[in-house]
């Protein structure tokens, strides 16, 4: 629970005053839509005496009925200053929680971050973090509305009736409403969990089996495959079934109790209206208002049938409490070299101008080597002038180290945006580097660095959008540059005229590629050797 | 409206609605029952009402009213739960149909669009058929039918109370048209906001790792807080609107039925002597009229509320529709387990040739006896995986013959023939379940050991956290390029059969990987199976005796 109220509180400060106002009308709206149909029955049961009692001449009808239509009017615009509100908050916090994810994620570790990439992971936070966002406008905000309004109405009650008729109004709604939906909550939470998981994993095998399709097929297992995967939709569906059952029951139990709490109402009003206390006038209020406040109450099972879902994705949607702190620079330790590490027993240090390949078989642990030496992976030994890269303040090693990952995400967006990851930099700054990395003369004429990448990468090869991922980290002129596999999907020329040009942009840098290409390690003065080891 | 706009709605009724249409009708006739039981309640209340003023009050007379008012409500909220049971069970069956229909096609028959697009389909789009099926077409049903039963009761008591709601209630299917497209634009902006800032978010997850090397974390959080910011106040301007075209139906609702009470109370005074028939009104019915008028423009209100639903399940079905006339290439046979074809083994192929999204790939003609090894060769793009694919019958001929173990492959010898081969694909999938059970998909139960030697991937799973009971997952987290490569070949090694077809196995390796790719399939090929390589990779050529030019 603690988890749900961490996002809420996230939710509902994303914007105060917004949030309160939405959260004023939507009391607003209750309180006249009741106080219209309570003055109407008011007014059509005095009338009717009055016109029986044959002094409808001295009857005031102009103030009575200049309410209504009062009434009428300013809970239509309460209304949609409300929606107005509501939503424009909701949007506002919908925007917040998924910046708190954001700036979770951007502190995740290397492997994670890798391997959260495409994965079914990251559809899953996105579908966690879209059914979070009913909370507010689903459930806050309306079971907020409902108790103000069934606390004003027992206050208004109370004082142009009797206490015996607000207390049976107040007593008959609150205590049953809050278990039926209290029921809902808990019936549903199982159903809904199950349903999500069961969703996930007919997400995921329909995915493998497509993927997977040949050998399934080879295998002679297609049908089976099927047959599971309708399996794990009845399943689904079943549970979802029985989400709906309860949302059902709960449903007709409210409506019957709006028709319960009325008929209460009119009874309290007629005993009262038999001692002689008030007339009948007055004791038709309740039952009008009674009836006014399912309006209240009913929409509330939206959101408490959906409480499970919301638990469960606030239970694995991780957001940073509090933004990206700025630690305090610290300074390097005199004298000491770049960079060293150490590979099986060896110390190995690099120097300024250095351009050094890290070799070894698929699987050897370049990568986490590599990831390491940034600063996104625990690798014991590693020392960048001096000190651990853990030790290094987070922007102060990004000054210093770059790194081209294996597999590199663009964005959509322009050339120009992509590079602008990076920084702010001139257009000729990057041309310069796209010329580095050889795809000026490709890109300038398609449109340059205004040329668009739609989806992920598509109108750039595999290669070219690696060579876009280099440039981009070249506009940092670090002094240690981490190239994984940079020449992967280049062609033995490309290869090595990126290579050359690369040195001579970076002259005082020191450049550790990992390769497993032999032929593209005559570019590098020096080789070290990476052995497999028991990872992890 | 032309009947070209009218066709797409037409074929979305006949997919979805008329195989449930049964249950909706049944569903819409009780809601419509519910419906109806309000003016009986309003009846009792009025009654009792005009009880109190008549006389003394009769406590005994007002409690059995109220006992009526509170059954009735129980009543209607089972009628209402009742109908709720069978629109669910109607929109349950539509989207088993249509999730069974996908399950069993999209794997027989794959069209060009991912994987992961058919799954979102299946699994997130279709439920958004639910609203359109449960909500939309009872609100039809109980908009044809309570307004105008509510109508005539009040025109049986007073005309000018009755004109009010007539003149107001045809208003409201005037701006329906109006607000119906406004709340269908307003809901679908507001759900193009959220997969907007969905997709946005997704991007910037995918990009996290980059953006952390590049120290961009903060510009890029800053610059998303700005692009959500931007989305937000232009999808308000139009929610504005939208919202003021749907407050204007709420404002006749309104209207009318603070006319009506007004008209009643000055009625009920005398001072309006006209609007009633032969008898003036009396309070009872007066505070009829005034309980029902509400109801007479709910059901209308709720249709309008329901608009955007039946625009969302179009959308769905559009896409079914898309997905069910897109080109597909049907794979031969069931994909069942039969007994393995019998007779000497040979593949032989005259003059076939595959057509698939409008390209027409021609099948070298091979002769291939047991024990053969053989390289297709090509350059990318000339249709090597696709040779393979028909070689096992996964794509169909659209000329000339394939010709297996001396009998043509058609469907009905395509499992038994795809009984005796093993299939390296060119990239890596892992589905989500054990290495061990996926390495076996046969589900033979061998000791995999044996297999990981030969493919030179032993080391790779001792490496792993758990070994054989990992679940490597999706793109093989944990695994590099070059070892998913070598368990696809022990897991191909794994399958058994007396052939084995590689696409492209030693794309990507270094050297060193590659060559013990290439000793693993030589020793594979020695120890009696029949290799057919699908490969540009010099050092793969050189190793065996037999290459074939594809799309020469």
């Amino acid at each position: 629970m603690s988890a749900l109220f961490n996002i809420l509180r996230l939710l509902l400060t994303a914007d105060r005053k917004a949030m309160w106002r939405g959260a004023m009308l939507s009391v607003l709206v209750l309180l006249m839509g009741a106080a219209l149909l309570g003055l109407s029955g008011w007014f059509i049961t005095a009338t009717g005496l009055a016109g029986l009692a044959g002094v409808g001449i001295a009857f005031d009808v102009f103030r009575p009925s200049a309410g209504v239509r009062f009434l009428a009017l300013g809970r239509t615009a309460a209304r949609y200053g409300e929606r107005l509100l509501t939503h424009d908050a909701t949007l506002r916090a919908l925007a917040a929680l998924r910046v708190a994810v954001l700036r979770r994620q951007s502190e995740a570790d290397g492997r994670s971050l890798m391997q959260l990439r495409g994965s079914a992971g990251l559809t899953r936070i996105i579908a966690d973090v879209d059914a979070l966002d009913g909370i507010v406008l689903r459930l806050v905000l309306p079971a907020f509305a409902a108790l103000v309004t069934h606390l004003v109405v027992f206050a208004l009650l109370a004082w142009l009736v009797g206490v015996p008729v607000a207390m049976t109004v107040l007593v008959g709604y609150l205590p049953a409403a809050a278990l039926i939906l209290w029921r809902l909550g808990r019936c549903g939470m199982a159903p809904s969990r199950q349903a999500e998981a069961e969703q996930q994993a007919l997400q995921r095998g329909i995915i493998d089996m497509m993927r997977d399709r040949e050998a399934l097929i080879l295998a002679g297992e297609l049908g089976a495959q099927e047959q599971a995967l309708m399996q794990t939709d009845m399943r689904a569906r079943r549970a979802a079934g029985t989400l709906d059952q309860a949302d059902r029951a709960a449903a007709a139990q409210l409506s019957a109790l709006v028709a319960i709490v009325t008929a209460a109402a009119f009874v309290a009003g007629a005993v009262l209206l038999g001692r002689g206390v008030i007339d009948p006038a007055v004791a038709v209020i309740a039952t009008f208002v009674a009836l006014a406040l399912g309006e209240a109450v009913m929409p509330l099972r939206r959101g408490f049938a959906e409480l499970g879902r919301m638990q469960d994705g606030a239970a694995r949607v991780e957001i940073a409490a509090q933004p990206l702190a700025d630690a305090a620079p610290i300074d390097p330790v005199p004298d000491a070299p770049l960079l060293t590490l150490r590979l099986g027993g060896d110390e190995v240090a690099l120097t300024p101008g250095d351009f050094v390949a890290l070799e070894g078989a698929s699987g050897s642990g370049k990568t986490t080597l590599l990831l390491g030496i940034a600063g996104l992976h625990p690798v014991p030994d590693i020392r960048i002038k001096g000190r651990a890269p853990q030790d290094w303040p987070e922007a102060q090693l990004r000054r210093i180290v770059a790194m081209l990952p294996q597999r590199s995400a663009l964005i959509s967006g322009t050339v120009r945006d992509n590079l602008s990851l990076a920084g702010d930099y001139s257009d000729a700054a990057m041309k310069e580097v796209l010329e580095v990395v050889d795809l000026w003369a490709a890109l300038s004429p398609r449109g340059g660095l205004d040329l668009r990448l739609t989806e992920a990468d598509a109108g750039l090869s595999g290669g070219q959008a690696k060579r876009l991922s280099l440039a981009r980290a070249l506009l940092l002129k670090p002094e240690i540059l981490l190239l994984d596999e940079p020449t992967e999907g280049l062609d033995a020329q490309t290869a090595q005229r990126v290579l050359t040009n690369l040195r001579r942009y970076l002259p005082d840098a020191a450049v550790l590629a990992a390769l497993h290409r032999g032929h593209d390690q005559a570019e590098f003065d020096r080789m070290l050797r990476i052995e497999p080891q028991a990872r992890r | 409206m032309t009947k070209d706009a009218h066709t797409p709605r037409m074929r979305a009724q006949a997919r979805i609605i008329a195989p449930v249409a049964d249950l909706l009708r049944k569903a819409g006739w009780v809601s419509v029952a519910a419906g109806l039981i309000w003016p009986l309640q309003a009846a009792l209340i009025a009654w009792a009402v005009s009880q109190w003023v008549a006389g003394p009050v009769r406590l005994d007379l007002s409690v059995m009213a109220a006992l009526g008012v509170a059954a009735l409500g129980i009543v209607r909220a089972e009628l209402e739960r009742l109908a709720g049971g069978w629109l669910f069970a109607a929109a349950d069956e539509t989207i088993r149909r249509e999730r069974d229909a996908l399950i069993l096609r999209e794997a027989r028959a794959p069209g060009a669009d991912s994987s992961a697009a058919v799954a979102a389909l299946a699994v997130q789009k279709l439920p958004l058929l639910q609203p359109w099926i449960t909500r939309y077409h009872v609100a039809m049903t109980r908009v044809r039918v309570v307004p105008l039963v509510l109508l005539a009761l009040v025109f049986s008591l007073s005309w000018v109370a009755g004109l009010v709601l007539l003149v107001a209630g045809p208003l409201i299917p005037v701006f329906m048209a109006l607000v119906g497209m406004a709340a269908e634009d307003a809901s679908r902006r507001q759900m193009d906001e959220i997969a907007g800032i969905n997709d946005l978010t997704l991007e910037r997850l995918t990009a996290m790792l980059d953006i952390r090397l590049l120290g961009a974390q903060r510009r890029v959080i800053d610059g998303f807080a700005l692009r959500a910011d931007d989305l937000r106040d232009r999808t308000m301007a139009v929610l504005r609107v939208a919202f003021l075209s749907s407050t204007v139906l709420e404002l006749f609702a309104a209207l009318g039925v603070a006319l009506v009470a007004v008209f009643v109370g000055f009625t009920l005074l005398g001072e309006i002597g006209f609007g009633s028939w032969a008898q003036p009104l009396t309070l009872g019915e007066g505070l009829f009229i005034l309980l029902i008028a509400p109801e007479f423009f709910q059901p209308l209100r709720e249709l309008a509320a329901a608009w955007h639903d039946r625009a969302a399940g179009f959308a769905v079905v559009e896409e079914l529709d898309r997905l069910d006339a897109a080109p597909r290439a049907v794979m031969l046979g069931q994909g069942a387990r039969v007994q393995p074809l019998p007779g000497p083994l040979s593949i032989r192929t005259n003059g076939a040739g595959v057509a698939y999204a409008g390209t027409q790939i021609a099948v070298p003609d091979l002769s291939v006896q047991a024990g053969d090894a053989l390289v297709l060769t090509g350059p990318s793009g000339a249709g090597k995986s696709t040779v393979l694919s028909a070689l096992a019958g996964l794509v169909p001929c659209a000329q000339g013959q394939i010709e297996v173990c001396g009998q043509p492959l058609t469907t009905d010898s395509a499992d038994a023939w795809r009984a005796r081969i093993a299939l390296v694909p060119q990239r890596p999938h892992f589905a989500d379940v054990p290495l061990c059970a996926w390495l076996d998909p046969r589900g033979t139960g061998m000791d995999p050991a044996e297999a990981l030697a030969l493919a030179g991937a032993t080391q790779i799973v001792a490496r792993l956290p758990q070994g054989l009971k990992t679940r490597l997952g999706e793109s093989g987290g944990g695994v590099s390029g070059g070892e998913a490569r070598r368990l696809m070949i022990a897991r191909a090694v794994m399958m058994g059969g007396d052939v084995l077809l590689a696409d492209e196995p030693t794309a990507d390796l270094d050297p060193e990987t590659a060559t013990h790719i290439i000793d693993a399939l030589k020793r594979l090929n020695e120890a009696g199976r029949t290799l057919i390589c699908a490969s540009h990779d010099p050092a793969l050529i050189a190793a065996f005796d037999t290459r074939v030019e594809v799309g020469a």
